[in-house]
């Protein structure tokens, strides 16, 4: 075991920690709060703007990631969009994760009875209060697990955006084995890393769920 | 009786080619208790849901003191709804009791009750729940105060949704089938907390099969079948003899026959 190496490149597999944490932090958020809209655009919104989100949806979610990202980064310069690496990866990122974020908030939508609804629209409560107050928070409790479950895929695919010089964790690490011819031991450190974050990602996950069913138990 | 608070004129429904309801002439009277009653599929919860425009009717009229209920005045055609800030200004005034409760399960028996007081009514916390309590007081719930609907039987949870249609004070309030849902054993106490409002005065309409309340409780029965509004009676003319409609007839002797044994 050359353990010495990661001392030595300590300082870049921090800046790649840093990148990979900010990208998929940034980009994930960025990919529910464009999701939630998409999913209210298309159950609210009029029918030819949910004819563009269903197509949205589909060609994003048809095609790989690693194709949208190679298409953003050099396809975007021809359009005028230059953007560095790691703009195109968040973007990327954004892009890639909302309509599957979408559809996870509209099964959500679907999953609250009618009858809860049609109950607050008896008592006047405006439909954006009932979406606030009632749709939402008992959403929580179909769409977590989902949600935790697509954060978890995003951990991993920051590994991908490697390709486009955004200089995350597999970037340095690449880097590291080029220079030292040492392969094992960082891909092997790498693992653990990733290991890791979908750890701490499955464990908040669960926290949320255990916190949003607490009135489904009978005391 | 008193002016009619409700009234219905040439109501017609239709879902695609189904004719829902068919041209429904009625008036509910202030404080008066009316039951709807017949066969399933006659369009008693359609004309109930017509009343507060969770349907939206296709023909005729309904309105509450004389405000029309879910459209545009005027004779535009075709008709167009109201500004759904008006149309929950109107729903306000109409209270609503469903078959099965639909009571908001994340939040408590007083969270259920206080929602609207705040969002509708803008009450503050503390004058919310003071409200609250009364309502779930007078439906002798107010020990139940903090309990999630997963935690209250079914009886219990359907007078928690009296409670809350009932603490914003509507001039009408409308129950569809508010006893269907529950195990027998359990009827009775829903019944109750309706007979006392009864008591008190509220207009109340009923789509019932508790045939028993809508004998003693009710100040008029309308008979709908088929879509359409057989005959409005007093209870008594139903009950006391034997109807001279024959519909009546084979809708109540289904009712003897399933009682008696």
């Amino acid at each position: 075991m050359e353990l010495d190496l990661f001392l030595r490149y300590g300082p870049a597999l921090l800046e790649g920690f840093g990148v990979t944490v900010l990208c998929w932090i940034v980009g994930s958020l960025g990919g529910v709060v464009l999701g939630f809209i998409l999913a209210c655009l298309y159950r609210w919104g009029p029918a030819p703007l949910r004819w563009v989100i269903y197509a949205y949806v589909e060609v994003i979610r048809g095609t790989p990631f690693m194709i949208q990202l190679f298409l953003l980064y050099y396809g975007g310069p021809y359009m005028g969009l230059v953007l560095t690496p790691i703009q195109a990866g968040i973007l990327s990122f954004i892009v890639y994760g909302s309509p599957y974020f979408a559809e996870i908030f509209r099964s959500g939508f679907n999953a609250i009875p009618l009858g809860q609804i049609e109950a607050a629209r008896c008592l006047g409560i405006p439909e954006w209060r009932i979406v606030l107050r009632i749709t939402l928070p008992q959403m929580l409790v179909p769409i977590t697990a989902p949600l935790t479950n697509f954060f978890i895929i995003l951990t991993k695919e920051t590994a991908i955006l490697a390709t486009v010089t955004v200089p995350e964790l597999l970037f340095q690490v690449q880097s590291m084995m080029a220079e030292t011819f040492t392969y094992v031991e960082p891909l092997l450190a790498l693992s653990l890393f990733y290991w890791f974050m979908v750890t701490l990602t499955a464990r908040f996950g669960a926290w949320v769920e255990t916190r949003v069913t607490r009135h489904l138990s009978r005391a | 009786m008193s002016e009619p608070i409700l009234t219905v004129r040439g109501l017609s429904k239709r879902f695609g080619d189904f004719e829902a309801l068919r041209h429904i002439d009625l008036d509910v009277n202030q404080n008066e208790v009316l039951c709807l009653i017949g066969p399933s599929g006659s369009g008693k919860s359609t004309l109930l849901r017509c009343l507060n425009f969770l349907e939206a009717y296709d023909d005729g009229e309904v309105r509450l003191e004389g405000e029309l209920i879910g459209w545009r005045e005027g004779g535009a055609s075709p008709r167009r709804a109201l500004a759904s800030g008006a149309l929950r200004k109107q729903r306000q005034g109409i209270g609503m009791v469903f078959q099965q409760f639909n009571l908001w399960p994340h939040m408590t028996a007083l969270g259920n009750v206080t929602e609207a007081l705040m969002q509708v009514k803008g009450l503050s916390r503390k004058q919310a729940e003071e409200k609250a309590q009364a309502a779930l007081e007078k439906v002798g719930l107010s020990d139940k105060a903090g309990n999630h609907p997963a935690n209250l039987s079914g009886g219990q949870q359907q007078r928690v949704a009296i409670a809350r249609a009932v603490a914003m004070e509507p001039r009408l309030m409308l129950f569809d089938e508010p006893t269907s849902a529950l195990d027998p054993e359990l009827v009775g106490e829903v019944l109750a907390a309706m007979k006392q409002m009864a008591a008190e005065g509220m207009t109340m309409v009923v789509v019932t099969h508790e045939m028993g309340f809508a004998a003693h409780v009710a100040d008029r029965v309308a008979f709908l079948d088929g879509g359409r509004l057989v005959g409005v009676t007093p209870p008594s003319e139903i009950f006391g003899k034997e109807p001279e409609d024959p519909r009546i007839q084979r809708f109540l002797q289904t009712y003897r026959e399933r009682n008696v044994v």
